[in-house]
């Protein structure tokens, strides 16, 4: 589904990322493991097309088609969608009618509950919400978008543990089932702390580094790794 | 209950649909209703034994209080345009609205203006007393309908909110595109009394020049909100002033301007004069193009020692993380930022009767990078 080849990034002259080379074969789920800085949000930020990144090299395809030349939301329309690691705040426009504007009226009364969202919908978007409640409600506003490809940048940072179960959950229910038109999905996760790991069910880990991908792997084992001897590739360690 | 009425001839559909466009309803579900077209009051009516409405003109020979109401906030000599509607106070064009004392008026009390001829002038002067212990909402709003584009109104209105009266009021402007409109509106507060309003100025207009004045006394509270737009070719100033002038008097004005091409200047002036006063002045601007301005200019004047006084003023663009989070939706640019601009103009829907709650969103939502 998703083909990365040789991916180079840069922001403000600096390169973020290097010679990034990834394929996530449609209904799996990746994760990215990584130190701070390492280059994994500018991963998923170069796969959406989010500013400031600016792709010098390589290329990004969807099903085959090259994104790297699409703008921000076309690549959206295409099947890419992103849960926000810390998404702004936006007064004055409530949840209720961003989904009215993406047309999911309807997908917001049914999948709120499941996320304990229910009284959410008169609210603004991420406007006082809690740490929790933002990542609930960025893995919420992905069941009204309906992406096929999914980008979730640490969904489990700031939230307690009940909620991670939840939030796990609900990303491996997402990734696994198909999209409303009967296609698979797939999803590319990034943890820091791995408690995600348990409720997710990855099918590959990647470690990414200094902007390069250096291994990739089984997910707990990978963990259970860069544990006891951080960062590395394992056969090297 | 019988009515007390005052018609000059009942409204068509046609201006019952403009009228409608700013928050009009049938007169049958509001307390009273006032209605000025062109030079003619076409109604003047009221359903409630607590709300009396007549035509200025009526009023002045019935109650002799009226005269004493009338210019007893502003001077006639003031400037040259009240001068104008003051040339004409031997037959005042304008409605006299008496919410009377202790009244708790249910249905909200409506009052509009239509200017239906091209070309036309209206000189009006609007008095309203909303006696002691009273409580009313009151929906006010102008209109023309579409062939209107050209035309001068100047207004006058005074407003008295006496000793623990309350009154919530929302009104709604829509003027033609190239009128140039005048509006003059003072308040005097007495003590304990309480308002709360909201105006709305969404619609193109050459050039709109409104100025008011509140004045509140001991443990008077006044809460007001306006949204402002401004597409290309539309000059809107605003100036306002809320003087505290005893204890315990408290003012919040918060005012948010969109402009897309036009201009806009918000001069706003909080004049704290006794101790135990308080108030804030809230100016936020977004600017959608180069074209146009916005001139936002909020002043606090201490004159006693223990009035707290404070503003906050921004103007800024829309925000590039906020439109990137939307589009990465999948929404266009253009939808991104319909979505914000309406959300920075959204108002606080517990200061908007229900009833007019949808048409606002509605003319909120029309609200466009482009114009309505």
């Amino acid at each position: 589904m998703l083909e990365i080849e040789d991916l180079c990034v840069e922001v403000a002259g600096k390169s973020v990322l290097d010679g990034v080379t990834l394929h996530l074969p449609p209904g799996e789920l990746h994760v990215l493991l990584g130190p701070n800085g390492s280059g994994k949000s500018s991963l998923l930020a170069s796969i959406l097309g989010l500013p400031p990144y600016r792709i010098t090299r390589g290329a990004i395809r969807l099903d085959g088609v090259p994104l790297t030349d699409l703008p921000l939301h076309e690549r959206a329309r295409l099947g890419i969608g992103m849960a926000f690691q810390r998404p702004p705040g936006l007064d004055g426009v409530s949840v209720s009618a961003f989904a009215e504007a993406l047309g999911a009226g309807e997908t917001l009364a049914r999948e709120a509950a499941a996320l304990d969202l229910t009284d959410f919908v008169r609210r603004d978007m991420n406007v006082g919400f809690s740490g929790g409640e933002i990542k609930r409600w960025e893995i919420l506003k992905l069941f009204l978008q309906d992406p096929r490809l999914m980008l979730f940048d640490e969904p489990e940072s700031g939230v307690d543990l009940e909620h991670v179960i939840a939030i796990g959950q609900a990303i491996r229910r997402m990734v696994r089932s198909p999209d409303r038109q009967d296609r698979p999905r797939a999803g590319l996760v990034i943890t820091h702390t791995g408690l995600i790991l348990r409720h997710v069910a990855a099918d590959c880990a990647h470690i990414v580094r200094d902007g390069r991908l250096i291994h990739s792997g089984d997910p707990q084992t990978l963990f259970t790794h860069i544990q006891t001897h951080g960062y590395s590739v394992p056969d090297a360690a | 209950m019988d009515d007390m009425t005052t018609t000059a001839g009942a409204l068509t559909n046609a201006e019952r649909d403009i009228l409608h466009e700013v928050g009009f309803a049938d007169e049958s579900t509001r307390a009273g209703t006032s209605i000025l077209a062109d030079q003619t009051m076409r109604m003047a009516l009221s359903h409630d034994p607590g709300v009396e409405i007549l035509p200025l003109a009526q009023a002045l020979n019935t109650y002799d209080f009226v005269q004493g109401l009338m210019f007893g906030l502003v001077d006639p000599e003031e400037n040259e345009h009240v001068r104008l509607v003051a040339e004409h106070m031997h037959d005042p064009l304008g409605h006299f609205i008496w919410v009377k004392p202790g009244a708790k008026v249910k249905l909200p009390v409506q009052s509009f203006t239509l200017l239906e001829t091209p070309q036309g002038r209206q000189f009006t002067h609007d008095i309203t007393l909303i006696d002691e212990g009273a409580e009313v909402e009151m929906l006010s709003g102008s209109a023309v309908p579409a062939s209107v584009r050209k035309g001068r109104h100047i207004s006058i209105g005074e407003t008295y909110i006496r000793a623990n009266a309350t009154c919530r009021s929302v009104t709604i402007e829509h003027w033609g595109p190239e009128m140039e409109v005048h509006s003059y509106g003072w308040s005097r507060m007495e003590a304990g009394a309480t308002s709360t309003s909201t105006a709305i100025m969404m619609s193109p207009i050459r050039h709109h020049a409104s100025h008011s004045v509140s004045i509140l006394d001991a443990g008077a509270s006044a809460t007001s909100q306006a949204v402002v737009f401004a597409p290309e070719g539309t000059s809107r100033v605003l100036a306002s002033e809320a003087r505290l002038i005893a204890p315990g008097a408290r003012s919040q004005d918060v005012t948010r301007m969109v402009s897309a091409g036009g201009v806009i200047e918000n001069r706003a002036l909080l004049v704290g004069a006794a101790a135990g006063t308080e108030g804030f002045l809230g100016c936020d601007g977004l600017k959608l193009t180069d074209a146009g301005e916005i001139r936002a200019v909020p002043s606090l004047s201490a004159l006693a020692e223990g009035t707290q006084l404070s503003h906050e003023a921004s103007v800024g663009r829309i925000d590039g993380e906020k439109l990137a989070y939307l589009m990465a939706s999948g929404m266009s640019e253009d939808a991104a930022r319909d979505l914000i601009v309406q959300g920075f103009l959204s108002l606080s829907d517990d200061q908007i009767p229900a009833s007019l709650r949808a048409r606002v969103a509605a003319m909120v939502a029309e609200a466009k990078s482009g114009g309505m």
